[in-house]
């Protein structure tokens, strides 16, 4: 919403700056986005009389007139009727400036040399060429000469953008804005004398006796859909001629942001940004029959529209129609075929209430944001029908000469409205804290044309009875009066106050200090978290090897999506985390681990889908480059496993990891993660398939956990003692058959030996000596006794022990 | 250095008390003779080598002091005291001499040892693998301490709602015109996910079942029908807050955020509240802090106001509250939702939303730290 300053100024005298104002409606709710200084840059332009006016030596539609600026005289070839000798007219010189710069020189007109031109109003508001019909600007008599065109035409402007929200319908319009203005400055408010009759509560919201539906020997209006329509008021005017505004008036529209057509139209745009109301014009001569419908439109109805588009209707949307069918998009836009052009002679006005929700449903549908729509999408005042019709008449008729008809009719199955609510302060004492007195509220809601009855005492509180007016459709209860009352008495004006320390705070459970835990030990571990959209597309998850039979191929999808690319709702972290992979590969980064915590969703039986919280991993490339003291640290399976068994070590759970994990998962380099009899998670390397469908180059490894399981399983440690002997380390190398796992090795060690705090794998070797088809693995067996010294023959009976173990159940041969 | 300088005293006064008996006095001469050599042979040894030669020459099975010794026995016997004592205290002497001698080299040694030994500190030391929190979460843990410090709790909602939950109980009936203004993405007609935070101000209610106070804020994800740009991202995060007790008041609201925002973006942090509009609060009030760049003088990033647009807020609406299971007559409350991306992109400075979700090491990185 768009508010020059000129216009607001003429019905509320401000002595703020714009921007002293601007401060003053943002900080009282109504927000001012931005402030600027619109300008028409007119250098040359002065008033000039026609002192004579010759015919054109050749053209018979030109005429060559002489005028006086009165400090020089100047010959101008013209076809504007305009053009006649004692008239007042602005001149722009040559090598005078007109708006997108447009420059005048002297030329020839068909032989005639013309020195500048005379200006229409099109010429000097938008630098365009004039329009059919326009004439030139006249001036009125007695304007002095050479007067540059500034001084007479008042052009320059602030203007304020307002972004409102939707509660704020009653400033949809300068003269809302004005009240509250008027409000917080003090200074009174100046209604154009229609508009005073406005009492803003009153009896313009009823029907006069004399307004009858059915106006005499004209169009009866029938409220089909009184739930979209429950109010049409209609006006003839009759007599009009195509005319364009003042350009005094064209330029306040071009400043709210509206163009210019013609008289009647951009009356009824003017009344709509003076009152709020939308209005809309009819050539009456056009409309077919005597009745005018407010219908839902009827199924493969369609209407061209007034931007020449053919639109094609549906059931749910209001249309205006006549006996041949719709003529306007309720409150969006009316239809070409009755559209008011040059012809028109007779007009009907509508000024109507649409209900909100299906006009803002047509708007949306149709694509079609007009200023009309974005008013009645809101709730309006349901009382502003008659006087903005009366308002809109009269602008016509003074503009084109028309005469409208004392009647007009009005359709109405609105109840009459009559807020009155009880209001208390005991509310502000409750919700607001400051004490603000019963006097004071008074008088706040006087200034805003409230009606607020007597002050009664009520034990502690005072109480008054506060009639609300229509218009101010977004008060319904006291704690709406409540905030009136703080918004005017200024939001700054409460002190800050602290709660009470009483309460003490802190994280709600275990598992949110355990999930923050969690992420630190990653970060410890070198680990870069990532935040990754949670919207996907089915062949993000296509693209990691999931098929409709896999659980995670078949995600939440969304109803109605942006695009296909965010349509679904993630299953995995590891579409996101590959994608960031990807990400840094093609920046060239040599490499990263990366990790997300987050929700997936799955369907369910529900009416909600299913929420899990995981913890996603991704690792790649080199994780520390080689420099002069160490080697380079690879991105591997066994790196991001050391991460996981880390992980899951120091939450103090037991884990094992059991061969072959599911897509995207290469299916030889890859582990489930089982703890507690429950698979917890998978990591692995990236299938290679996966690899080429994301376009990742090397070699990634990745995986998941389940965040809500680990933390359920997570265990505080507990204190053991600490032995006072020695603990003592002896190596073994066994050589099993190359299928035989590693863990089945350590396993037997464990369960053999006795004394034993840990067995560490230290080499892996399978080229000769060691047999063909056989692995040698190397452990280095840590002994820590609680109650004495092992000795050499404690230690080389565990070794016998051990070494029996493994040759009976890992068929093992000890090599060293 | 004189290695054996006190027993050359002692020397000196046995000198005086003894009488002229030659073959004491020969023995006293080959006495000092002996010890002026090894003063002089401990003094000229200069590594731990030569020493050791000296200590065999005098101190050895065959070295001249144990002859020395050996010659004691041929003195007159009322002597043999007086130079057993002398020969003995001579050799006390010259271990002493040679152990001092010996701790001097060693030391020696060591120090032209660490003197060789010499790194290049300007090397680049051996750097262990260094992790980063993603900025939302630094963000939050911070935002999370202030509030638990004001006696607040954790709330964590689900992010997939119903309408009810999401609009209705929060006084958005279908077809109100605020949400609009919240593009939402449905998942069916019923289901949704959710446009704010707001919907755990219900559940969280619930959940305390009437207990007061309620004080706990709501962090997560929310999502909107918008698309990608530097503003705008259909997935984002935010905080909500409530509180819910007896005699809470705007004041306290006021009270409450600035803590918090002088908290997050500092001390000298400002506040202002303007009227605004949220069907779930009244008054509703939309809070701006004084700007993090040019801290209220007026930048590009504040559009010259010096205010920031950060967070709505008011009281908790009557119907609100009586929708948690609470009674609006017997209590009252305050809310506020803000965006957690733009409260870490204005604390650090970060124009563009995007660089958030694209996780490009080079962004990561910065955020190293404690
Ligand atoms: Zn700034």
């Amino acid at each position: 919403m768009k508010v020059p300053w000129k216009w607001l100024n003429e019905y509320v005298e401000l002595d703020w700056t714009p921007e002293e104002a601007c401060e003053r409606l943002t900080l009282a709710g109504v927000k001012v986005e931005e402030l600027t200084y619109e300008k028409v840059d007119l250098s040359g332009v002065v008033s000039a009389l026609v002192e004579d006016v010759s015919p054109h030596p050749s053209r018979p539609d030109l005429r060559v007139g002489l005028l006086s600026t009165g400090t020089g005289r100047f010959t101008v070839v013209s076809g504007a009727p305009g053009l006649l000798k004692g008239n007042m007219v602005l001149l722009a010189v040559p090598g005078s400036r007109l708006p997108g710069g447009m420059a005048v020189e002297t030329k020839s007109v068909a032989g005639v040399e013309s020195q500048g031109m005379v200006v229409c109003s099109n010429e000097i508001l938008a630098g365009a060429e004039h329009r059919p019909g326009e004439d030139i600007i006249l001036l009125p008599a007695g304007i002095p000469l050479g007067l540059a065109a500034q001084e007479i035409i008042d052009l320059d402007d602030w203007v304020m953008d307002l972004d409102l929200t939707v509660n704020y319908s009653h400033c949809l319009s300068i003269l809302g804005v004005a009240l509250e203005a008027s409000v917080l400055s003090g200074k009174p408010l100046k209604l154009p004398s229609l508009l005073e009759k406005w009492d803003w509560a009153g009896p313009w919201g009823s029907r006069r006796p004399e307004d009858d539906p059915e106006m005499p020997g004209e169009w009866k209006i029938e409220l089909a859909d009184p739930d979209l329509c429950p109010r049409y008021v209609g006006k003839l005017v009759r007599g009009v001629r195509q005319t364009y505004s003042p350009p005094e008036i064209e330029r306040r529209l071009m400043l709210a942001g509206m163009r210019p057509i013609s008289a009647i139209v951009d009356a009824t745009n003017y009344v709509m940004l003076e009152t709020g109301q939308p209005l809309h014009a009819f050539d009456a001569d056009k409309l077919e029959g005597r009745v005018i419908w407010a219908r839902r439109a009827k199924r493969g109805e369609a209407i061209e529209t007034l931007d020449g588009e053919e639109r094609p209707l549906d059931e749910g949307m209001l249309v205006i129609a006549d006996a041949h069918g719709p003529v306007a998009v309720a409150g969006v836009m009316g239809g070409a075929r009755t559209e008011v052009s040059g012809e028109t002679r007779n007009i009907l006005l509508e000024s109507a209430f649409f209900a909100p929700i299906p006009t803002r449903r047509a708007s949306r549908k149709l694509r079609l944001r007009t200023e009309a729509a974005l008013r009645f999408e809101k709730t309006l005042d349901p009382t502003a029908q008659p006087v903005a019709i009366e308002r809109a008449a009269g602008l016509i008729s003074e503009y084109t000469g028309g005469v409208p008809e004392p009647a007009r009719s009005d359709a109405n199955v609105m109840e009459p409205v009559n807020k009155s609510i009880l209001f208390s302060t005991r509310v502000i004492k409750r919700a607001l804290g400051a004490p603000i007195s019963a006097g004071r509220c008074r008088e706040i809601f006087e200034s805003l044309r409230f009606a607020p009855g007597p002050v009664t005492k009520v034990g502690e509180w005072e109480t008054m009875e506060v009639t609300v007016p229509p218009r101010r459709v977004d008060i319904e209860e006291e704690i709406d009066l409540c905030e009136e009352i703080a918004r005017h008495h200024g939001y700054h004006n409460f002190e800050p106050r602290l709660l009470s320390p009483a309460t003490p705070g802190g994280p709600p459970s275990r598992e949110y200090v355990w999930s923050d835990k969690l992420k630190d030990f990653l970060v410890s571990m070198g680990g870069r978290e990532v935040v990754t959209t949670s919207l996907l597309s089915q062949e993000d998850l296509n693209a990691m090897g999931w098929d409709a039979g896999d659980a995670r191929g078949t995600p939440v999808p969304l109803q109605d999506p942006l695009s296909s690319n965010e349509s679904v709702l993630r299953t995995s972290l590891l579409p996101g985390l590959l994608r960031v992979v990807f990400r840094n590969q093609s920046v060239r980064m040599p490499g990263g681990f990366f990790w997300e915590t987050g929700r997936v969703f799955y369907p369910s039986a529900e009416e909600l889908p299913l929420e899990a919280l995981q913890l996603g991993l991704a690792m790649y490339g080199n994780l520390r480059e080689a420099s002069w003291v160490e080697g380079s640290l690879e991105a591997t399976f066994y790196r991001l496993k050391g991460v996981v068994e880390a992980l899951l070590r120091l939450m103090g759970l037991e884990a094992s990891f059991l061969p072959g994990a599911s897509m995207p998962f290469h299916p030889g380099i890859s582990a489930r993660v089982v703890a507690g009899h429950s698979t917890v998670g998978e990591i692995g390397e990236v299938h290679p398939l996966v690899m080429r469908n994301l376009n990742l180059t090397g070699r990634c490894a990745t995986g998941w956990l389940s965040i809500e399981a680990i933390l359920a399983m997570a265990k505080e440690k507990r204190f053991t003692p600490v032995s006072r002997f020695m603990q003592v380390e002896r190596d073994i190398a066994v050589a099993v058959d190359a299928g035989v796992l590693a863990g089945d090795v350590i396993k037997v060690v464990e369960e053999t030996a006795r004394d034993l705090a840990s067995v560490r794998v230290f080499d892996v070797y399978d080229k000769p000596p060691v047999p063909e088809g056989k692995k040698s693995l190397a452990l280095r067996l840590t002994y820590r006794p609680s109650d004495r010294t092992l000795t050499e023959e404690d230690l080389s009976t565990d070794r016998d022990r051990i070494i029996d173990a493994l040759r009976a159940r890992v068929g093992g041969e000890i090599r060293l | 250095m004189d290695y054996l300088g006190d027993i050359s005293i002692a020397h000196a006064k046995g000198g005086r008390r003894g009488k002229a008996v030659i073959p004491s006095e020969t023995m006293r001469d080959q006495i000092d003779d002996l010890q002026r050599r090894v003063s002089k042979e401990i003094e000229e040894a200069g590594t731990l080598a030569e020493l050791d030669e000296v200590r065999i020459k005098y101190l050895g099975k065959k070295g001249e002091l144990t002859n020395l010794l050996k010659a004691v026995g041929s003195l007159p016997k009322e002597e043999r005291p007086e130079f057993g004592a002398k020969v003995n205290s001579l050799r006390e002497a010259i271990e002493t001499g040679l152990r001092e001698k010996s701790g001097y080299l060693d030391r020696k040694a060591l120090d032209e040892k660490v003197r060789r030994e010499v790194a290049d500190v300007t090397l680049p030391g051996n750097l262990p693998e260094i992790g980063s929190l993603h900025p939302i979460t630094k963000a939050l843990r911070e935002i999370v301490q202030i509030f638990y410090g004001m006696g607040f709790t954790v709330y964590e909602s689900r992010e997939a709602e119903t309408d009810e939950m999401n609009f209705v109980k929060l006084n958005l009936a279908p077809g109100h015109p605020a949400r609009d203004a919240q593009d939402t993405l449905y998942l069916t007609d019923t289901t949704l996910l959710r446009t704010h935070t707001s919907p755990g101000q219900i559940r969280g209610m619930l959940e305390m079942e009437g207990r007061l106070p309620v004080r706990f804020i709501v962090p997560g994800r929310v999502y909107r029908r918008d698309p990608f740009d530097a503003s705008h991202s259909p997935v984002f995060h935010q905080v909500e807050g409530l509180v819910i007790d007896r005699h809470i008041t705007f004041e306290d609201l006021k009270g409450c955020f600035l803590e918090f925002a002088r908290g997050f973006f500092g001390p000298d942090t400002q506040i202002r509240l303007r009227p605004s509009y949220f069907p779930f609060t009244e008054p509703s009030a939309e809070i701006d802090v004084s700007c993090t760049i040019c801290r209220g003088r007026g930048c590009q990033v504040c559009s010259r106001t010096g205010w920031l647009e950060l967070s709505g807020a008011g009281m908790v609406h009557p119907r609100v509250i009586r929708n948690g299971g609470y009674d609006p007559e017997e209590v009252t409350g305050f809310a506020f939702g803000f965006g957690l991306d733009r409260a870490a992109m204005l604390k650090w400075g970060i124009d563009d939303l995007r660089v958030l979700f694209e996780n490009d090491l080079r962004f990561l990185t910065q955020f190293e730290g404690l």
